[in-house]
Formats: C-alpha cells, sequence, structure tokens
C-alpha cells in the first residue's frame, strides 16, 4: 500500500501498475485511451471519482506518447491526417462539453445522454461486426482462389463517396494513401470530438471507425494516428483537469510505468495481424463497455434501488480489461504459430498477417 | 550491419533510460519535498478557513473536532487559517472550509475562536465503492505553472520511456520493420 499525499488515500501499487499495463496493451492495439475501464478501476481502488478521472486523462496522454512512438517505428502513423483532424477534434470536444452544459441546464438528465451513449455504440458496434465479419468472408474467398491478401481488406463503400467530396483544399496523406478534401477531415475531428465531449464516451472508439469507414484509411494507419490525436487532446484535457484538482500525479507516474510495457505489447502486436482483427476487437471492446453502460443506465432507470447493477457493471468494465488482453495474446500467439505453420483454428489465418 | 544496429540499440537505451531514470528521481524528490503538493494545494477559490482534513477523519456529531483558529504558517493537527479567495494556502492545507457552509451550521458551526465540525473528511458512500470528500480538494486552486509542468512531465517521460523501449528492441535484436500496409492488395 502506497499513500498518496494528495489524493489523500492509500492504494496498492501493484493494481495500479497492472492496470496501467493492461489498459496500455488495448488501447496500443486498437488506438483508444481506454478512459472507460480505467475510472472504474481506480475508483474501486479507494480513489475519489473526480479524482480517478483526473489520474485516467493524466495517463492517457503519457501513455499514448509511448504507443504513438512505437506506431511510428512500424509505419502506422499519417502525420498529415493526424495534424489536420487535430483542430477539428479539439474544436469538436470544446463544441461537445459546452452542448452538454447547455443540454442540462435545459433539465435534460443524465439518463438521456447514457441513453444516447449506449445507441451510438451499439450502432458502431453493429456496423463493425457487419462490415469486419464481411472482409474475413472476403479474405477467405480470395485466399481459396489462391490469391494473394494484404494487410487490409475493407469492404465498406463509404469512403469512396467521401473522397469523392472535391471540395478545396484537398489533402494528399502519403502514408495512408489517400487524396481527400480537408473539410472531410476537419469535420470528421470535429463530429468525433463533438460526441466524445458530449456523450463522455472515448475519442478513440468513434475516431478509428471514422477514420477507416469515412477517410477510408487502413485499420492499422486509423489506430496510429488515432494516438497521435489523443497526445494532443489528452495533453488539453489532463491541464484542464490538473487545473480543476482532479489528479495526483504519483498514481499517475505508477500507471505510466505499467503502461510502457503494456503499450509496447499492444502496439507491437498490430504488426502480427490483419486490419479486421483489430477492428473485431474494436467492436468487442466497444460492446464490452456499451454494457457496463447499459447496467448503469438500467440502475439509474430503477431509481438506483438495485444496487447489485452498479457493482456488476463495475466487474463487467474490470473483466473487459482481462478479457480483451488475453484475447490480443491469443492473437499472437496463433499469428506466431502459424508463420511456423503449426495448427491454429479455422478463423485465425483470416486474421493474421502472414509474413 | 545487425551488429550497427544494435550498437545504435544500446546508446539509444542507456541515453533515454538515464533521462528517464533522472527525472523520475527529480519527480519524486519534488513530491517528497513538498513542492508538488504546494503546486496543488496553492492558493484558496474562496473566502473561509484553510484546514488539514486529515485531522478529522472520524468527526461525528457525537464527537466532533474542534479547530482551533489563527493566523499559522503551517496547519499542524486541529488548526485552521482564515484565508481570503485567491490568498496563498498555508503548509499542510489539505482543503477549505468556506464561509457559506459555516453560516448553513449543518456540517460546521463557528464557536468563538474554534470551529466544530461534525462530518469526517471522507465518507464511502453506503451504495457501491464511491467516496465522498466533505472538505478535502475542496474550495483550493492549483498553481497554472504547475499544470503545465505536470503536463510537459508526463508527456516527457511517456517520449523517455518510448525511445527507451524502442532502443531496448533494437538492443535485442528485434528490430521491428514498417509495416507494408498496401502490399499484397488493399
Amino acid at each position: 500500500m502506497f499513500e498518496f499525499i494528495i489524493a489523500g488515500m492509500q492504494a496498492p501499487i501493484f493494481l495500479l501498475v497492472l492496470t496501467g499495463m493492461t489498459v496500455g496493451m488495448v488501447g496500443g492495439f486498437i488506438g483508444v485511451g481506454g478512459g472507460y475501464m480505467v475510472t472504474p478501476a481506480l475508483i474501486v481502488f479507494g480513489f475519489p471519482g473526480y479524482m480517478a478521472s483526473g489520474i485516467d486523462v493524466m495517463h492517457i496522454a503519457g501513455k499514448s506518447v509511448v504507443a504513438t512512438i512505437r506506431h511510428r517505428q512500424l509505419g502506422n502513423i499519417d502525420w498529415i491526417l493526424g495534424l489536420t483532424m487535430v483542430g477539428g477534434t479539439m474544436m469538436g470536444v470544446e463544441m461537445g462539453v459546452r452542448i452538454l452544459n447547455y443540454t442540462k441546464a435545459l433539465g435534460l438528465s443524465g439518463i438521456a445522454l447514457l441513453t444516447g451513449s449506449v445507441a451510438i455504440m451499439i450502432g458502431l458496434f453493429l456496423y463493425t461486426q457487419v462490415e469486419t465479419h464481411r472482409s474475413q468472408k472476403k479474405i477467405n474467398e480470395l485466399t481459396k482462389d489462391g490469391k494473394t491478401v494484404g494487410r487490409e481488406l475493407s469492404v465498406s463503400t463509404l469512403p469512396v463517396f467521401f473522397q469523392s467530396i472535391a471540395l478545396k483544399p484537398i489533402v494528399r496523406c502519403h502514408t495512408a494513401r489517400l487524396v481527400i478534401s480537408m473539410w472531410v477531415i476537419v469535420i470528421i475531428g470535429i463530429a468525433t470530438g463533438v460526441l466524445a465531449g458530449f456523450f463522455g464516451v472515448g475519442g478513440g472508439f468513434i475516431r478509428v471507425p471514422a477514420l477507416v469507414y469515412i477517410a477510408g484509411a487502413t485499420t492499422h494507419i486509423a489506430v496510429g494516428t488515432d494516438l497521435l490525436e489523443i497526445v494532443v487532446s489528452g495533453g488539453y484535457g489532463a491541464l484542464r483537469q490538473y487545473m480543476s484538482g482532479n489528479v495526483d500525479m504519483v498514481a499517475v507516474w505508477f500507471m505510466i510505468i505499467g503502461a510502457m510495457f503494456g503499450a509496447q505489447f499492444g502496439s507491437i502486436a498490430t504488426s502480427f495481424v490483419r486490419g479486421p482483427a483489430i477492428r473485431y476487437i474494436l467492436s468487442y471492446s466497444l460492446l464490452l463497455a456499451t454494457t457496463g453502460a447499459f447496467l448503469r443506465l438500467i440502475y439509474m432507470l430503477t431509481h438506483q434501488q438495485y444496487e447489485f447493477l452498479n457493482f456488476l457493471a463495475v466487474v463487467f468494465t474490470l473483466g473487459e480489461m482481462l478479457f480483451l488482453c488475453l484475447f490480443i495474446m491469443t492473437l499472437v500467439i496463433f499469428s506466431v504459430r502459424h508463420r511456423h505453420g503449426k495448427w491454429v483454428p479455422g478463423w485465425i489465418p483470416s486474421l493474421v498477417a502472414t509474413p | 550491419m545487425a551488429e550497427a544496429s544494435k550498437t545504435r540499440g544500446v546508446i539509444k537505451f542507456i541515453v533515454w533510460g538515464t533521462i528517464a531514470v533522472a527525472i523520475s528521481v527529480m519527480f519524486w524528490v519534488e513530491y517528497f519535498n513538498g513542492t508538488m503538493v504546494s503546486w496543488y494545494y496553492y492558493q484558496a477559490k474562496s473566502d473561509g478557513w484553510a484546514i488539514n482534513s486529515a485531522t478529522f477523519v472520524n468527526a461525528s456529531k457525537d464527537k466532533p473536532a474542534i479547530l482551533e483558529i489563527g493566523p499559522f504558517q503551517k496547519i499542524e493537527g486541529l488548526q485552521a487559517v482564515p484565508v481570503k479567495k485567491g490568498d496563498r494556502l498555508p503548509a499542510n492545507t489539505t482543503g477549505i472550509i468556506d464561509k457559506k457552509t459555516v453560516q448553513e451550521g449543518k456540517r460546521v458551526t463557528l464557536e468563538g475562536n474554534t470551529l466544530k465540525v461534525t462530518v469526517p473528511s471522507q465518507i464511502k458512500e453506503a451504495k457501491g465503492f464511491k467516496y465522498k470528500d466533505t472538505f478535502m480538494h475542496k474550495g483550493i486552486q492549483t498553481y497554472p505553472w504547475g499544470g503545465a509542468a505536470s503536463v510537459a512531465f508526463i508527456l516527457f517521460l511517456g517520449l523517455c520511456l518510448g525511445l527507451m523501449a524502442e532502443g531496448f528492441t533494437d538492443m535485442c535484436g528485434l528490430k521491428l520493420e514498417k509495416i507494408k500496409h498496401y502490399e499484397g492488395g488493399h
């Protein structure tokens, strides 16, 4: 147990490092900050709610730097795409927070916000699941025909439409191989930022699918570029949280140490898989996060009578971290086995990259 | 070629590892000598009394904590220092009891030169895992430059750790190549 002077409480260091590590792994793999997992975990460890969210945001900023460096080495970052979008994202987050405050002033309840958040997550989950399933099927068909399948395959036709919008200036993103109107990228940033700021759901959850299905970037590049975005938006959020007195820096330090190991593994693990594998894990994490939010929604709708629902929501969120880590590790292990010509389950070859 | 890469990896690992350790040591020194704590509990956000909430963790209606009011430089034990909005907080402050709370008289009452506190500093809510603070962290304003320094520190620490890890994999001969995103069809 360590005494956190600023937070004014005691918590086990081991659990903080472990949380940083698991969230680092998931975040490095699917390109999200992981705030929806960390905040409940810190509350369970005894941190007050406001401290938990502040520590979470500050640790996300640092962790994203670690993961971004590794993704840069793997060539997963499109700097032009990321830096064009970042202004829109910041503007969007600010707009989202202001709309949130306005609707609160109008008397719109937390239940409505939670319902909206659940609806968006379910929508994204369904679209990602259906599209990824079709992509996997297509990969299997192409492989059967003896054709070589690359790192990425997406059957979504949305990017074709968005790339055809010829509103100047046109941006050329060399790494992502995109020629797209700057306004499309900025609007993606604003829209995802507004949703993140308004509903309080992580920006990465929405931005990664948006980069894949609207801009047309590959999943790997969407993950790396999103992490670059999180460095900037997370840094800004961290400053705001610190100014509000919500951060104990020592807790952040312990989590960053754990995240260093996790983010390395998560980022490197992307080099073992194809795009659809990342999208699958992203969609499952969306589903699991939605389930946690849904349980909290029922808890609120039943006037907080059934305490086990709240308890279940926290247990679910914590269990999700473990499940996603195991899923990522399983994919890496099977990918290595597949490369060495050893037996793997039938669903693996279409998801893992062949050297 | 591979040897040169490993050597570069060793250098990278040592240089960035050393910087990461150095800034972490500096961080811990600043934490334990109280600088970071003073950045956090920097100045008063409202008029009231600066207190150390740890001194009344078990306060209750039956066993109230009596805080002595005075212009102390450092709060030691059951003491409270009157502060105005914008004042620098005395050492050991962990929260402010504002004037409004005292005027309400539900949780704190002013009795002569003392404050009578009838609630503990932190309450574990009956429902769930949540903790509710009473006066801890309340009414305080952090040092703005401390916030900027903390964010800069975290981002720089992330940079050092990231480059150190990159050096480590190079050193171990696990040099990672750029992913060929478009090879084999897209």
